[in-house]
This record gives structure tokens, C-alpha cells and sequence, in this order.
């Protein structure tokens, strides 16, 4: 519904003891007194990184910040900025963050005001082919900034200070990262912008380039300044052809505009990127086998150390970072490493870009801060379970994570709650299982990927996947033995152990997370050849109840010609002749035949 | 000489300027989502929509495509924009859709509330 107004109150942690509730009821109140109810929306968001100037309320139109705000203050709010459109200067609030744009636009939407949008902050709202729409959202001031005065040693600091890790999976401290980069003593250095994302179902890196591709490319021109590299390189899949085209656009557009090229913005510091296209190997995205393709090489992972940072790219020092880590380096820069790191958990600082997809409602890109919990993201962002059906799993981490069951709901994101309950954050692709879906079937679709993905350099990876891969490919046809279970735990944790590279280290993961969760599944599976959710058809068991009215529908679908009765009298299925495709299930006009697991 | 901080304030006055003369101050603004995923939903059909009724003569709106804003199952989505409202958020919008956001939005002022993200 669009009223004619929108108040948004915060509800961060902070702004909520800060006593937000008594808020809302004070704004409430005030509403009905002045008969403003129907024209007037109270929208909740989640926190909004001014936690210093909390409780906050935001009213939309007429963008203004209210700060510390009392119920007290209210009456005097409503009755300017609402009744006589003219906001209340006395407790207005300039703060200037880059992600507020995108709050202006969409925070009235609960899908979108319950988020905070750093990574994805003009993904939405400007123009991604124009380098003016950029520039006119302060993009560049921060290159400007780091240009006009800072050293390098000061930019590496400010990363540092920021607490950021990396986005790309493994969430290594972005700042030592650089730090070690910019130490070493080389005639040259590289940057590498890691833009493979092979996760299936992940598109939060696609979606930022696409959406703001002048964002990674200022993110990378300050990194080279800060380690003292002059050429980046951006490693893009082929089958993303509208990122790259929109790279193209912006490089070519930055270079015009003396962003990118010799002498930047009279500095004397000269950096340029040059974008290489990947065919679209998962394991290309490890970044030793991602600098192996670069050079011309197979795309297979080498030992580290030597580390990228210290050896990579010819050899030489390289630094090398996910898009969305480096979409997050202008804010840094601009709005400091100190408010940067006021946002999120203890250990993991900022925010991050979810794909939330699956069994759920609101399908999308989400990006929120550190430490909300699982349930607030399918629950208040993500709108529930569709048709009422019940929540059974969640998989984050994509093919290197793992599955958490309810008992996990309250967990808040970051890198370490998300490990301690035995999945990962991964590059953050987010997968909702309902109890239509089999546990076994779901670890079996993950380890399929990273099966047909290994890179065959480490024979743990390359034969124990293909093993694990035909136990649980047995196990959903109903052919599982006992020991099967045993036997998938000694192969993952055996491929984890003797793995090069992070693909097989993590390829077990899904497998092994779904029998400490779900255990009873895989031992339906076997003892019982029975697939509670329904979904191994090879177990399904389809009867006909006594809503049969003999209509012989189901009888001429049969292949198999496995069902038979006379017409108007109830069928039977011959379960030694059922080959369980589904088809009487599926024809049945009067729901009565059934399917048990 | 000026530092690049000065440079880039003046370039960035520059672009703004330049966004100005493009018609960015007219009364409405259009943004039509134009990703990958807005794209396979259908929405280069429905920007054509938009900027054939402007070579028609559809006056005072700014129309610009936008990246994902991340509402996969809604897409299609294009907003309006005007200052001192509410910016309107169309969902799952067709080009026959597109036709009647220009007819009644864009033309007559009028949200067509049915077609809008809850
Ligand atoms: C099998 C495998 C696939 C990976 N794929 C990606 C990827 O698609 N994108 C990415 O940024 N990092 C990927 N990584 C992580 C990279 O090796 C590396 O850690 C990352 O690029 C470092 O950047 P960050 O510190 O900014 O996260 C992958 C790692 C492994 C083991």
C-alpha cells in the first residue's frame, strides 16, 4: 500500500534498549489522535548503522533523520514534518552514510527496510552504464580521498581497522591481506578482483557488477594504491556476459575520466585493470587455480604458502579479493573504518549479501548486518515457507556448507557462530529445505556438483567423492546396506583430511552435515527403504483410498499397466508391477490415490 | 594545481549537470530494472514500452534503467520517482502493464495500487 507518508523507527539492538518500543506506541498514539492512521505507514526496520544518535526515526517523504529521538518528541514531529510538511529541524540528524539512497527508495518495503545495504547500496537506484549516475552518488570521493593525502601504509590501516574479512568464502582478515601484500619488495605487483562465483545458485557477485560495476573498480584501483601494485586484473565467468559488458563500459568510462590510466587525478600514481573471462570451472575460483588460468595454465589449485600475497600472478606479489569484499572498500574509505566496524558481531564486521532462494516466500538478494539471526532472514525478510508447510533445513555455504535444522534458527551470522554449528558462511548462498525435501537427496544434488567439478589433481577428491557419490545414489534408490553411513563418514572425513585445495577439504561438507542432523533420514533410507518426505521415488509406495469412483483415468496412464478394476469400482495397484513414475498420482482427478515415502 | 578531491567535486558537479540536462529534474522519474535476471523476466519488453511513449511525446519524466534490487520473484520491477512522494514500486510488470502505468501513472498521476511490492 503507498500512504502518503512512511515513519520508519529502528529497531537495531541499540535503538531497541534505547526504547524504540515505547516509541511506536507514543507514534501510534499521536497517529490516532490527529486521525493520521490510514495515510500515515509505522514501518520497523532493522538497525540502520547511526546507533550514536539512537533511537532513530526516519520520515519518508521529505528524507529526514531524526536522532535521539524521546517519546516526549513525538507530537512536535508529527505535527511538522507531517502536518505542515516541513521537517523538525531542532532533532534532524545529517548523517551522510552512502548506503542511505537506497533506504530512501525502498526502505518503506518490509523486505527491504528490514536490510542494510553497504555492498549492494546503488544496486537498484542508479544507473549502472552511466559513470555520471556514479559520480553523482559520491562515487570516486573515496579514490579522491586516499588520493589526496593519505599514504599508503594509512589505507592498509584504515582496511585493517575496519575489521572487514573476505567475502569470497574462507573470511580471512582483508586488512593483513593487504598488509602482507604491501610489505613485500617486488618491481611489480598484481590486483585480482575474484569475480568466479561458481557456487550453484549464488549470484550476489553478478548482481553487484551489474548493478554498480564503478564500485569494484574504485575498490580495486585503492587496493593497488595501498599495496603499491599498477595493473588489476578482474577473472570474470564467460557466462556472465552482461557483467562483463558492463566492466567494459565502466573501465573504458573511468579511463576517460582519468580514474584509471597513468597519472590518476593528477596524483602521479597510475594503476589499470584489464578483464579476463573464466570458462567456468568451479575450481577456477580458488584462487592459486584462478591464477594458474590467468597465466594461461589448467585451472588446478597449487600448495599454499607461498600465499598470492606473497608469490601469485607471475610470480609475484598479488592481491586477490571477492567482488564484494571490494565493493566494500569506498565505504570504508569514506565513512571510516571506525563505523564500519560499529556495525555487526565482534568478529565479523559489516554486512553481507545473502541469495536467499528454495522454499520460501520472498526469493532475492538480501543483504543484512552480522550477527542477525537465521530466523530473522527466512522469518522477517524472507516471508516463511510457502503453503504452510513446515521448516525442516536450512543449507548455507553453498556445495563447501552445510545444513542446520531448526534448532540452529537462532544463530547469529557471522563466520564463527555459522562454523561452530557445522556449516560455513561461505560466499553466502542461503537454501530453504521444507519437509518435502529428503535430506540424503539434497547432500547427494551438492556432492553431484563438486564431483563433477574436482579438478582430479588429489586422488582423495577425485575417487572418494565418486564413492561417496554412488552410496548415496544407492541409498536414495533404496538399495542402501548397513555400514553404509559409517563408510560415507570415513571416506568425507578422510577426503577432507588429504585434500590440496579448499574444493575437497569442503566437499564432504553437505554429506556429512545432513547425517549429524538428520541421521534418522539416511537410516529410514536403509533399514526401512523408506523416504519420509516423499522425495526418493524409487521408494514411494502409491495406493489407491476409497475416494476412487473407478473413473479409469489412472488405469490407461499406467505404463506398466501395473493398476486394474472393473470402471465405477475401486482400483488396485499391483505394487510388484508399480515402477513409482508417478503418473497415476499425478492424473488423479479426485486425490485419491496417495503416495507414502 | 588542485588536489584530486577538488578534482573530483568539480566533476562531479559536472556529471550532475550533465544528469540535470538530461531531464533528471522532471516531475517523475522511471527506473526500469535491466539485469540479467530483470531481463530474462521480460523487462527490455518493457522498457521499449517506455521509451517508445516518450519518442511519442510522453513529456516531464526522466527514464532510466537500474541494476537488481534483489526481489527475484517479483520481477519485473519499475519504479516511479517523484519528489515529495513515496517513490511507487511496480512488481511483475508486462509491457501491456507498462502501457497502463504510462496511460494512468505517468499520464494522469494515478498509482494503479494493484500492481504495487506489498
Ligand atoms: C573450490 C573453491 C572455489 C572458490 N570459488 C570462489 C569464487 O567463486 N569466488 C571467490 O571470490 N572466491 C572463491 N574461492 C575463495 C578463493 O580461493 C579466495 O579465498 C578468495 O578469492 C579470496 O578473496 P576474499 O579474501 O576477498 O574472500 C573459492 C575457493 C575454493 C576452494
Amino acid at each position: 500500500m503507498t500512504r502518503d507518508f512512511v515513519i520508519t523507527l529502528c529497531d537495531g539492538p541499540s535503538c531497541m534498549q534505547k526504547k524504540s518500543k515505547e516509541l511506536k506506541e507514543a507514534v501510534e498514539k499521536e497517529l490516532e489522535k490527529h486521525n493520521l492512521a490510514n495515510r500515515v505507514r509505522i514501518n520497523i526496520s532493522g538497525c540502520l548503522g547511526m546507533c550514536k544518535n539512537g533511537p532513530v526515526v526516519v520520515i519518508n517523504p521529505l528524507y529526514t533523520l531524526y536522532g535521539q529521538v524521546t517519546p516526549a518528541d513525538i507530537p512536535e514531529i508529527i505535527q511538522s514534518h507531517i502536518l505542515k510538511n516541513k521537517p523538525l529541524k531542532r532533532l534532524a540528524i545529517e548523517e551522510d552514510h552512502l548506503y542511505n539512497r537506497f533506504f530512501r527508495v525502498f526502505g518503506d518495503v518490509n523486505f527491504f527496510g528490514k536490510q542494510m545495504r553497504i555492498t549492494l547500496r546503488n544496486c537498484g537506484i542508479i544507473d549502472p552504464e552511466s559513470l555520471d549516475d556514479y559520480l553523482s552518488v559520491r562515487g570516486y570521493e573515496a579514490l579522491a580521498k586516499v588520493l589526496s593525502g593519505m599514504a599508503p601504509q594509512e589505507v592498509v590501516s584504515e582496511v585493517k581497522k575496519s575489521g572487514l574479512r573476505g567475502r569470497g568464502g574462507a573470511g580471512f582478515p582483508t586488512g593483513i591481506k593487504w598488509e602482507l601484500t604491501a610489505q613485500q619488495n617486488s618491481d611489480e605487483k598484481f590486483v585480482i578482483c575474484n569475480a568466479d562465483e561458481g557456487d550453484p545458485g549464488a549470484f550476489m557477485d553478478r548482481s553487484t557488477i551489474e548493478g554498480d560495476p564503478h564500485t569494484v573498480i574504485e575498490g580495486m584501483i585503492i587496493g593497488g594504491y595501498a599495496v603499491g601494485a599498477k595493473k588489476g586484473i578482474i577473472y570474470i565467468r564467460a557466462e556472465y556476459p552482461l557483467a562483463v559488458k558492463r566492466l567494459q563500459k565502466g573501465i573504458a568510462a573511468a579511463k576517460a575520466q582519468g580514474f584509471l590510466g597513468e597519472n590518476i587525478l593528477g596524483s602521479g600514481f597510475s594503476f589499470d585493470i584489464e578483464i579476463r573471462l573464466g570458462a567456468g570451472a568451479f575450481v577456477c575460483g580458488e584462487e592459486t587455480a584462478l591464477i594458474h588460468s590467468i597465466e594461461g595454465h589448467r585451472g588446478m589449485p597449487r600448495p599454499r604458502p607461498p600465499f598470492p600475497s606473497v608469490q601469485g600472478l607471475f610470480d609475484k606479489p598479488t592481491l586477490i579479493n571477492n567482488v564484494e569484499t571490494w565493493a566494500n572498500i569506498p565505504v570504508i574509505i569514506i565513512d571510516g573504518a571506525e563505523w564500519f566496524s560499529s556495525i555487526g558481531t565482534q568478529k565479523s564486521k559489516g554486512t553481507k549479501v545473502f541469495a536467499l532462494a528454495g522454499k520460501i516466500n520472498n526469493t532475492g538478494l538480501v543483504e543484512v548486518p552480522m550477527g542477525t539471526t537465521l530466523k530473522e532472514i527466512i522469518y522477517d525478510i524472507g516471508g516463511g515457507i510457502p503453503n504452510n508447510k513446515k521448516f525442516k533445513a536450512i543449507q548455507t555455504g553453498g556445495p563447501s556448507g552445510g545444513c542446520l535444522s531448526e534448532e540452529y534458527l537462532d544463530t547469529p551470522i557471522d563466520y564463527d557462530s555459522l562454523a561452530k554449528a557445522g556449516s560455513i558462511m561461505g560466499s553466502g548462498g542461503m537454501i530453504v529445505i521444507d519437509e518435502d525435501s529428503c535430506m540424503v537427496n539434497i547432500a547427494k544434488f551438492f556432492l553431484e556438483f563438486t564431483q563433477n567439478e574436482s579438478c582430479g589433481k588429489c586422488t582423495p577428491c577425485r575417487e572418494g567423492t565418486k564413492r561417496m557419490l554412488e552410496i548415496l545414489t544407492r541409498l536414495t534408490e533404496g538399495k542402501g546396506q548397513e555400514g553404509d553411513i559409517e563408510k560415507l563418514e570415513r571416506l568425507g572425513n578422510m577426503i577432507k583430511k588429504s585434500s590440496l585445495c579448499g574444493l575437497g577439504q569442503s566437499a564432504p561438507n553437505p554429506v556429512l552435515s545432513t547425517i549429524k542432523n538428520f541421521r534418522v533420514e539416511y537410516e529410514e533410507h536403509i533399514r526401512d527403504k523408506k523416504c519420509r518426505a516423499g522425495a526418493c521415488s524409487a521408494m514411494a509406495v502409491y495406493e489407491v483410498t476409497d475416494k476412487c469412483v473407478g473413473c479409469g483415468v489412472c488405469k490407461r496412464a499406467c505404463p506398466v499397466k501395473a493398476i486394474s478394476g472393473a470402471p465405477k469400482a475401486m482400483h488396485e495397484i499391483n505394487q510388484d508391477k508399480c515402477v513409482k513414475c508417478g503418473l497415476c498420482f499425478r492424473n488423479c482427478k479426485f486425490d485419491a490415490i496417495i503416495k507414502k515415502g | 594545481m588542485s588536489t584530486p578531491m577538488e578534482l573530483i567535486k568539480q566533476k562531479r558537479a559536472e556529471a550532475i549537470n550533465r544528469i540535470h540536462s538530461k531531464g533528471y529534474l522532471s516531475t517523475k522519474r522511471v527506473y526500469v530494472g535491466m539485469a540479467t535476471c530483470e531481463i530474462a523476466a521480460g523487462s527490455k519488453e518493457v522498457m521499449e514500452v517506455f521509451s517508445q511513449a516518450m519518442k511519442n511525446g510522453l513529456t516531464d519524466v526522466y527514464l532510466s534503467q537500474k541494476g537488481c534490487a534483489g526481489r527475484c520473484n517479483l520481477e519485473p520491477t519499475v519504479e516511479v520517482v517523484e519528489d515529495g512522494k513515496i517513490p511507487v514500486k511496480y512488481c511483475k510488470v508486462t509491457p501491456e502493464m507498462a502501457q497502463l502505468i504510462v496511460e494512468r501513472h505517468l499520464k494522469k498521476g494515478e498509482v494503479v495500487k494493484e500492481w504495487l511490492i506489498k
